[in-house]
């Protein structure tokens, strides 16, 4: 056999190793999840509150919490994280300046998220006087998701051909207008599926939230709509344990007899809901693309 | 002598310190076709991207370019106001993922227009100058990207005459098409100039010999020579612009 061919053959054979790996530690580890914890899940597992001290209980207010703190903190993020890449890929000009803030951006990305937390304790908690509260961990949530999220933004701005905007300004459109009506439509995939996989990211995130939302689960009425009143379910200034810290608490300091089961059971919902997150995003991703060229 | 659309005095054009333009002194007769020709870097494309301001950001544009006896290359110019006067084809079609129908009136909405009916009148008197309308007609809700490369410059053009323009700026608008579609966006221009001042760039002497009426030829971001066509091509004064039209160029 020739060298060259021997010597490719071992660099495919290595490459195919290493992915072969990689594949397998990340499927075995969803695997067992599911395997471990999915058996514990049931309707009533679902839809009844944890109890304190007897087994048999639930998880639906951790449930219901982490889906209104993705809301929360995706209302909050998407906004400044679309308006920070529309700066920079629309009008920031080429210069030292917007290179420190990109360098900004992504330091933040590598911020450990426990640190974010107990930044968010220090800021949102005490001294904003938001007390642990779904607001709190939102706006920590918020820290946590800016950089991958403007990132994204400014990746689906980018990838809108410039020849579109030279296109509406040649029609006398203004800058903004271009902006808005021509650019931001033909990023909407782009951002939505970066938004998706930030939802993704803030279900499993429980560091960030120890500190700001708080580890309790008061009992709200999931009858008061009105976001206002302090027992309402929609109330964001209540404090709420989410489905990732419940899993950590009940680990660490459960008294429940069952703890290991529900656990489980927990992180199996949790990490189907992340893989739900992030097949959504792309068929979504899709769907819009295909929609838009049609 | 005809009337004239549009005069350029001492006009320069710089990247950052680099210079493509210089002291370029024309003016553009009315309802001609006048052809920018020169080689790749001439800076025909350059000086044409200037005349709606659509070098704003890219490039620094001195000297003077007179509309209706206002230079509007001043910095407090309404750059929107201008290029609505003075519009643009470029290379590449470019419709918007929309419908044909959007599309063409795309420029008109985003002015205001409301009424359905002006709408509809003008996306049918645009769609025809543009001689697209036989073609389209009842396909007009239908996505503007799914026309051929050919139709698809055909409405760009059409989404420009919709917004009324007097001058319509055409950089290479044929450079990307087979020689079919470029026939008839040639056959649709010669119809145009009886309301349109049209000043295109072409890479493609044949084609600045058959359609227009002016031509111009650039050589290292000067204008050599302008003149009426049949002129400039029979007998050119200069002899680079000989070399050039002869292919003896460089």
């Amino acid at each position: 056999m020739q060298k060259a061919e021997k010597q490719d053959r071992l660099a495919t054979g290595l490459i195919l190793g290493l992915a072969g790996i990689a594949a397998l530690i990340v499927i075995s580890l969803v695997a067992y999840l599911l395997i471990t914890g999915l058996p514990h899940v049931s309707w009533h597992f679902l839809t009844s509150s944890a109890s304190a001290f007897t087994s048999g209980g639930g998880i639906f207010d951790q449930l219901f919490n982490s889906f209104y703190l993705v809301i929360l903190t995706l209302a909050v993020a998407v906004p400044l994280a679309l308006g920070a890449a529309i700066y920079l890929s629309e009008y920031a000009p080429q210069n030292g300046w917007t290179n420190a803030l990109r360098l900004a951006i992504e330091v933040l990305s590598s911020l450990p998220s426990i640190v974010i937390g107990l930044f968010g304790y220090l800021v949102f908690v005490l001294r904003w006087g938001l007390d642990f509260s779904l607001l709190a961990g939102a706006l920590a949530l918020t820290i946590i998701n800016l950089p991958l999220l403007t990132r994204a933004c400014e990746t689906a701005l980018q990838q809108v051909p410039a020849l579109q905007r030279q296109a509406g300004l040649g029609l006398g459109m203004p800058k903004w207008q271009v902006t808005l009506k021509i650019v931001l439509p033909q990023a909407l995939p782009g951002i939505l599926t970066g938004a998706i996989l930030s939802a993704g990211r803030i279900f499993g995130e429980a560091a960030a939230l120890i500190y700001t939302a708080g580890q309790s689960t008061v009992n709200v009425d999931y009858t008061n709509w009105n976001p206002f009143a302090p027992t309402s379910f929609l109330n964001p200034m209540r404090p709420a344990e989410t489905l990732a810290v419940h899993i950590w608490k009940v680990n660490t300091e459960g008294l429940i007899p069952d703890a290991a089961a529900v656990s489980s059971g927990a992180a199996a919902v949790l990490i189907l809901t992340i893989l739900i997150f992030n097949l959504s995003a792309r068929g979504l991703g899709n769907y819009l693309a295909r929609r838009l060229r049609k | 002598m005809n009337e004239i659309a549009l005069a350029v005095q001492n006009v320069a054009v710089a990247y950052g310190e680099k210079p493509v333009v210089t002291d370029v002194n024309m003016e553009f007769p009315a309802h001609q076709i006048t052809a920018l020709i020169g080689a790749s870097g001439s800076g025909k494309s350059t000086l044409l991207r200037s005349l709606n301001r659509m070098n704003d950001e890219i490039a620094t544009v001195t000297g003077q370019i007179n509309f209706h006896g206002v230079d509007i290359n001043r910095p407090e110019t309404n750059v929107y106001r201008v290029r609505q006067q003075i519009g643009m084809v470029f290379q590449q079609p470019t419709p918007f993922p929309m419908s044909i129908y959007e599309n063409v009136i795309y420029g008109l909405r985003l002015r205001g227009e409301k009424d359905r009916t002006v709408l509809d009148q003008r996306v049918e008197a645009s769609l025809k100058q543009a001689a697209l309308w036989e073609e389209v007609k009842d396909r007009l809700q239908t996505s503007a990207q799914a026309l051929s490369g050919g139709q698809q410059q055909r409405l760009c053009i059409a989404r420009t005459l919709a917004t009324q323009p007097e001058i319509i700026l055409m950089d290479e608008p044929t450079s990307a098409l087979d020689p079919i579609s470029t026939n008839q966006i040639e056959a649709t221009l010669a119809q145009l100039k009886e309301q349109f001042t049209i000043i295109i760039v072409t890479h493609n002497m044949q084609q600045a010999s058959r359609i227009s009426d002016w031509t111009a030829y650039f050589e290292q971001g000067k204008l050599v020579e302008f003149k009426p066509t049949d002129q400039l091509f029979m007998n050119p004064s200069e002899q680079r612009t000989a070399d050039y039209l002869s292919g003896k160029f460089g």
